[in-house]
């Protein structure tokens, strides 16, 4: 900061002399040496002694110059351009170099040039921002120089290590050639070695800055166009850039001053710390575009607090009335949304002005309306949708809300509304209702999406998402409260909106006192006080249905109703009520245009459908849960399609704005849904449809898979090399399916609820005591099914009881799981009711006779191109062969006769 | 042991494949009768060889092969000695084989043995041996030595108790397709080939000398009862499977190529409509430029506008047809023979009931 302001005083010092020295720049033109060099009679005629060389040098430096220019103005396409020129001259002043060896301003150029391109490369921003052709040559002009330094890797790594001597020998060398060495000695002339230190950052500056001008004459872009808007802050800003330019007019410099070797050190040492200021200084700058807002606001705050500090009091002894102050308001609100406001004092303001406001009693009409101001200032204190608000500012925010209400709540004779005029607002006039412009409702869901944005801002497994997700109690209270006021005085688009808002807020929540009720209705009496207490609070299921039905009825917009659909199915499976929740899905036929949603119902449908499944599941009704899952699961990208994250994968695929975009669109991390509780609800309902269709089809050719993923992971559990026991949630999976083939429930059992499955998964459900022996009377029963299935073949006859014991099932069960299968086709058998046992028919084709049927279809298939390939060959004859073809079909009919006996088959195999 | 059994062995296949040969040479007629070899006669000594080669190195359904050496006498082919090639590994990739086979020839030259390549034997599975590969060879080996025929023999069926070796040769129609190296469908048209004419089989004459058929009656004399269970064997569902299995991946394959013709067809059809409305339209075109007194567009190069399309080639589907027909012959022999069995097993049980 100090530093800005010594440059900032600096630059007064010596605008004078920058003026004049202003004057001859439209004439430079782009070699701004020449005039220069024309002024100063006795080199030239020095020059020309030395000729041979001069003139290659010379060359050379002109060539160095404009690429420097170039580097300044980060004209990339430019600086490739002349380093070719400057090969080339370089290649022709050869003998010269043979004989003088390298000089050293041609090493400096080449280091500088690298270093340069190094940052540039380096500079991800920056390079994003680049143009093509920019970038292009970046890359080119990067390699090139490169290959280019590798012969001069001795010279240059000593020129880094040590500039300072290298320049100062340099220059000694290049005494009369360096133009720019001349103009800098020029006026160190005349100054004495004491004053050295003051002058020589300003003399060679002013020079420079000449150039430096001409440069943001020709490119003039936003910044330096915003820079031109106040003198102080151009000039600071200027000067660091020529400062930096000034790095090798001074070094040049001062080798005049090598005789008073202490001030030279000193000077050498204040160029260093000068270079390392301009680096930071250089890199600042290219920081984003938000931050270079803020250092704006903090610019603007040393520059120009004049202006921002005189509305902070009105003038003593004024009368503060109703228009001086909305007066005020306004005025301060227009510098609002203008580049360079500083927002934080705009607020700071503002609530000065809610306290004047309120100490000379001024009514409530006016304070509602700053309040209304303050909150959308708040809200407007991040330019960027991206970045979420502070927490004290979210606080801030929070309380003065939550003020707002009490004003709004304590005076029923205050409207508000987006509709009200300007005009027509009433502020002072107490008789008659108080008229504000402003909306309550905005605001509130504005606040709420800051809240989901500072939650998705968080890191999850931190202490301070704890603390942020404590404000959700305030979050919902204030939505409560505008709802209860809404209710009172909003339309009903306005309370529609605000249910939605709460229901948004209550569909993820699982209601444990309500489910606690539910499991102890009656006893309910005998708890304590305490706890009748805590149950008197609506039942949210209760509650949704209330919020939910009002917007069925009532919300024209689809988007709302959509969403509060969703969100009541989600509520339903959430709380284990399937029919309802299947019912209402169904209802709604979201399935059916879901797709036409905007992406993030569409993420809502998805984690409803996810939770509809999983809901299914807990009811022991696989197939449904299977089903609901399937499409979620089936494309792998279940972390992408319920917002719960990015994928990595896609990282190339899209590109940055897409991304913001898409992590906008993210779930907080409190409404995730456990993605491995997720897939292994999958697995395990696939597992269980999956493994006695298998073991039915298992000779069938044309069998069909259920879940592409399930066999997916079974394969690769086969391709393991080596089997230990199962450690992740897949492989307990697929080790439980293996045993589950065999007929094993036990086994099975034993690899699905165990204590690292209950820990990984079967705990997290709410009722998973229930959960747990729901699925081991499956596995039982499909166990039973898969056994019968694999080896029936191998039984004349098997008793029900023994199958009753084999797997821990009662009798009935066993009938009944039996009877099905025999009804539905699935077991050739039949039931010998006074031995109660299953008698098997032997009905099921042996291994030839499905190979046998195998082949048949295939050759039917085969046939059937076959015909396809001769229909083609008469179809280009046109009409002529076409009696014949009937003809030829009409015989063929014995072949389609035993096509239709395929169709009967394939039929049955189902 | 293991001679005896050899030896009994080729005992009984000297009656079978005379058999065998009197059948194949009435087939052999039809398809033979300008073809430079009749009748190929074989040496006993050739036979065990070949199978001993089998019984070392070849398992499941990897083949063994080798060279056949022998002399032409008028129209007869006489194979009087065999070596293998021998088993490759990945060691040495740069093993040759040609070297091997000359430096063999050379050595068997030397202790007088018939030196001349008259042809290859490849041992089968399953009888799946009408291959790409070994239409190649023997093509090459037809075109190099024109008497050359190939060996097939099939140890499976040889287990079962009858020995089978079949020698076969290709066409000269089909010589000819292959010398032009043409597999478009026109060309195999004109050819008037079909998976019929690719192979001709010759008929086999196994033939010992005297001596040891003298040798082979004192050994059946000594030994105990020979025992040829196999060729009663019931068994007969796994080498139905696995034939119907190979079958049905060929009918696969089959299916899949005339898929992939029919999308050829249809592309080229709507390629001719194409044409044609192009064609339409620039006479149209030329049409109303001539009435408005414009001179015609130029002529273009159709060929360049529309390439044509590449013809899949059809010799695949010729080679699968060829190895269908053979699985089938298989399966229909195999299952003959079954039916007698089972037949026969009824008639005794009912005897001895």
């Amino acid at each position: 900061m100090s530093r800005f302001f010594t440059t900032g005083s600096d630059s007064e010092s010596e605008s004078s002399l920058s003026g004049e020295e202003l004057a001859p720049k439209p004439v430079g033109g782009n070699y701004g040496k020449q005039p220069l060099l024309l002024s100063e009679d006795e080199e030239d005629t020095k020059r020309v002694v030395r000729s041979a060389k001069d003139k290659r040098f010379e060359e050379l430096t002109n060539l160095i110059r404009t690429i420097r220019n170039a580097m300044k103005i980060r004209d990339v396409t430019k600086c490739l351009e002349e380093f070719e020129l400057l090969g080339k001259a370089f290649g022709k002043a050869k003998s010269i170099v043979d004989k003088e060896g390298v000089p050293r301003f041609y090493i400096r150029i080449l280091a500088d040039l690298e270093d340069y391109l190094n940052e540039l490369w380096e500079d991800k921003e920056g390079k994003k921002k680049m143009n093509k052709n920019n970038a292009k040559a970046l890359s080119t002009l990067r390699q090139k120089i490169r290959k280019y330094n590798r012969d001069y890797e001795a010279q240059i790594t000593s020129y880094k290590q040590n500039p300072e001597q290298s320049a100062d020998e340099d220059a000694e060398k290049n005494e009369e050639d360096s133009e720019g060495s001349s103009s800098s000695d020029e006026d160190e002339d005349g100054l004495s070695a004491t004053s050295f230190l003051k002058k020589k950052s300003e003399a060679p500056s002013g020079e420079s800055r000449k150039f430096l001008k001409k440069m943001e004459d020709e490119d003039e872009d936003s910044e330096d166009s915003e820079d031109d808007e106040d003198w102080g802050s151009d000039s600071t800003s200027s000067d660091s850039d020529s400062e930096e330019d000034d790095g090798k007019y001074t070094l040049l410099a001062s080798k005049f001053l090598k005789k008073e070797s202490t001030t030279d050190k000193k000077a050498a040492e204040k160029k260093r710390e000068d270079k390392a200021k301009k680096k930071h200084d250089r890199k600042s700058k290219r920081l984003d575009e938000e931050e270079e807002d803020n250092e704006g606001g903090e610019w603007e705050r040393v520059r120009g607090g004049a202006p921002l500090v005189k509305p902070k009091m009105f003038a003593k002894g004024t009368e503060i009335t109703h228009a001086i102050v909305v007066k005020k308001l306004n005025e301060i609100l227009q510098a609002r949304g203008k580049k360079g406001t500083d927002r934080a004092a705009q607020i700071e303001l503002l609530q000065l002005l809610v306290q004047i406001a309120a100490e000379n009693n001024l009514g409530e009409g006016v304070i509602v309306k700053i309040k209304f101001n303050i909150i959308a200032s708040l809200y407007d204190y991040n330019p960027n949708l991206a970045t979420y608000m502070k927490p004290e500012m979210w606080q801030k925010c929070l309380d003065c809300i939550n003020e707002l209400m009490d004003i709004l709540f304590a005076n029923p004779n205050i409207f508000v509304g987006e509709n009200i005029l300007e005009e027509s607002e009433n502020l002072s006039n107490f008789e008659q209702p108080l008229r504000v412009r402003g909306c309550i409702l905005t605001l509130v869901e504005r606040m709420d999406e800051e809240f989901t944005k500072i939650m998705q801002n968080t890191d999850p497994h931190s202490q301070e998402y704890v603390e942020h997700l404590k404000d959700e109690a305030r979050v919902c209270a204030i939505i409560e409260r505008v709802q209860r006021y809404l209710q009172e005085k909003g339309t009903t688009e306005e309370i529609c909106r605000i249910y939605l808002r709460r229901v948004l807020h209550t569909y993820y929540k699982f209601d444990y006192k309500a489910h606690q009720r539910q499991l102890a209705p009656p006893e309910g009496s005998s708890k304590s006080e305490q706890d009748q207490a805590e149950n008197e609070g609506e039942d949210s299921a209760v509650l949704m249905e209330r919020l939910c039905k009002y917007i069925y009825a009532k919300d024209r917009t689809d988007r709302i109703r959509t969403c509060a659909i969703l969100c009541h199915i989600y509520h339903h499976a959430l709380h284990s009520r399937w029919y309802q929740a299947r019912d209402l899905m169904l209802m709604s036929h979201l399935q059916d245009n879901i797709q036409h949603a905007d992406p993030p119902v569409q993420i809502l449908y998805n984690r409803t459908m996810v939770q509809l499944g999983i809901c299914a599941f807990r009811q022991g009704l696989t197939k449904d849960a299977h089903n609901a899952l399937l499409d979620i699961q089936s494309s792998g990208r279940a972390k992408e399609l319920l917002g719960q994250g990015l994928l990595l994968r896609s990282l190339q695929e899209r590109n940055q704005e897409q991304e913001k975009v898409e992590r906008r669109r993210q779930v907080p991390f409190h409404l995730h849904i456990n993605l491995e509780l997720l897939e292994c609800v999958y697995l395990v309902s696939a597992m269980l449809l999956e493994i006695p269709y298998m073991a039915a089809h298992e000779s069938d050719a044309r069998r069909r898979m259920i879940s592409k993923q399930f066999h997916h992971q079974l394969r690769v559990g086969e391709r393991q090399p080596l089997l230990g026991p199962p450690e992740s949630m897949r492989e307990h999976v697929v080790a439980a399916s293996k045993a589950m083939k065999m007929g094993d429930w036990k086994t099975c059992h034993s690899f699905i609820i165990n204590e690292k499955m209950n820990g990984k998964v079967w705990d997290l459900f709410p009722e998973a005591n229930k959960v747990r022996t729901m699925l081991v009377r499956k596995i039982q029963e499909e166990s039973l099914r898969t056994y019968l299935f694999t080896y029936s073949s191998v039984y004349d006859s098997i008793s029900m009881e023994t199958l009753s014991d084999m797997f821990q099932l009662d009798l009935p069960t066993v009938h009944s799981i039996i009877s099905k299968m025999i009804i539905s086709e699935e077991l050739m058998a039949s039931l010998d009711q006074p031995t109660q046992t299953v008698v098997m028919h032997r009905t099921e084709p042996t291994a030839q006779q499905n190979l046998a049927l195998q082949l048949a279809e295939k050759l039917g298939s085969l046939v059937e191109n076959n015909e396809r390939v001769f229909d083609h060959k008469q179809g280009t004859y046109g009409g002529y062969f076409r009696d014949q073809k009937d003809g030829y079909r009409k015989n063929e009919g014995g072949y389609m006769r035993r096509g239709g006996y395929r169709q009967q088959q394939s039929q049955t195999s189902y | 042991m293991a001679s005896r059994k050899e030896g009994t062995g080729s005992a009984s296949t000297t009656s079978t494949s005379a058999a065998g040969a009197a059948s194949g040479k009435g087939k052999g007629k039809g398809g033979s009768g300008d073809s430079a070899v009749k009748q190929v006669q074989i040496d006993g000594l050739v036979v065990l060889k070949i199978i001993k080669h089998y019984q070392e190195e070849g398992q499941g359904n990897e083949v063994v092969q080798g060279v056949l050496l022998g002399l032409v006498v008028e129209d007869r082919l006489e194979i009087t000695n065999c070596f293998p090639f021998p088993q490759h590994t990945e060691d040495d990739a740069d093993f040759d084989e040609v070297q091997y086979q000359m430096e063999m020839m050379r050595s068997l030259r030397h202790v007088n043995i018939d030196h001349l390549h008259v042809g290859w034997y490849q041992s089968t599975y399953y009888g799946s041996f009408v291959t790409r590969a070994l239409l190649d060879s023997q093509f090459s080996y037809q075109h190099a030595i024109e008497e050359s025929v190939v060996l097939i023999y099939d140890p499976i069926k040889t287990a079962q108790g009858s020995l089978s070796l079949k020698a076969y040769r290709l066409t000269p129609k089909l010589m000819e397709v292959c010398k032009e190296k043409d597999f478009s469908p026109e060309a195999l048209k004109k050819a008037n080939i079909t998976f019929e004419h690719m192979f001709e089989e010759v008929p086999i004459i196994i033939k010992n000398s005297h001596l040891i058929n003298v040798l082979m009656w004192e050994l059946e004399k000594k030994s105990a009862v020979a025992d040829k269970h196999e060729l009663l064997s019931l068994a007969s569902s796994n080498h139905l499977g696995k034939s119907l299995q190979l079958l049905m991946d060929r009918v696969d394959e089959m299916s899949q190529d005339i898929v992939k013709y029919n999308t050829y067809m249809r592309n080229t059809s709507k390629q001719q409509q194409q044409k044609h409305q192009y064609q339409q339209r620039r006479q149209q075109e030329n049409q109303q430029r001539q009435s408005r007194g414009e001179p015609p567009l130029p002529e273009e190069d159709m060929s360049k506008l529309f390439k044509p399309l590449q013809p899949p080639a059809r010799m695949d589907s010729l080679l699968i047809a060829g190895q269908i027909n053979t699985y089938c012959q298989n399966i229909k022999e195999f299952t003959a023979q079954n039916l007698g069995k089972l037949f026969m097993a009824q008639a005794l049980q009912e005897y001895n009931n």
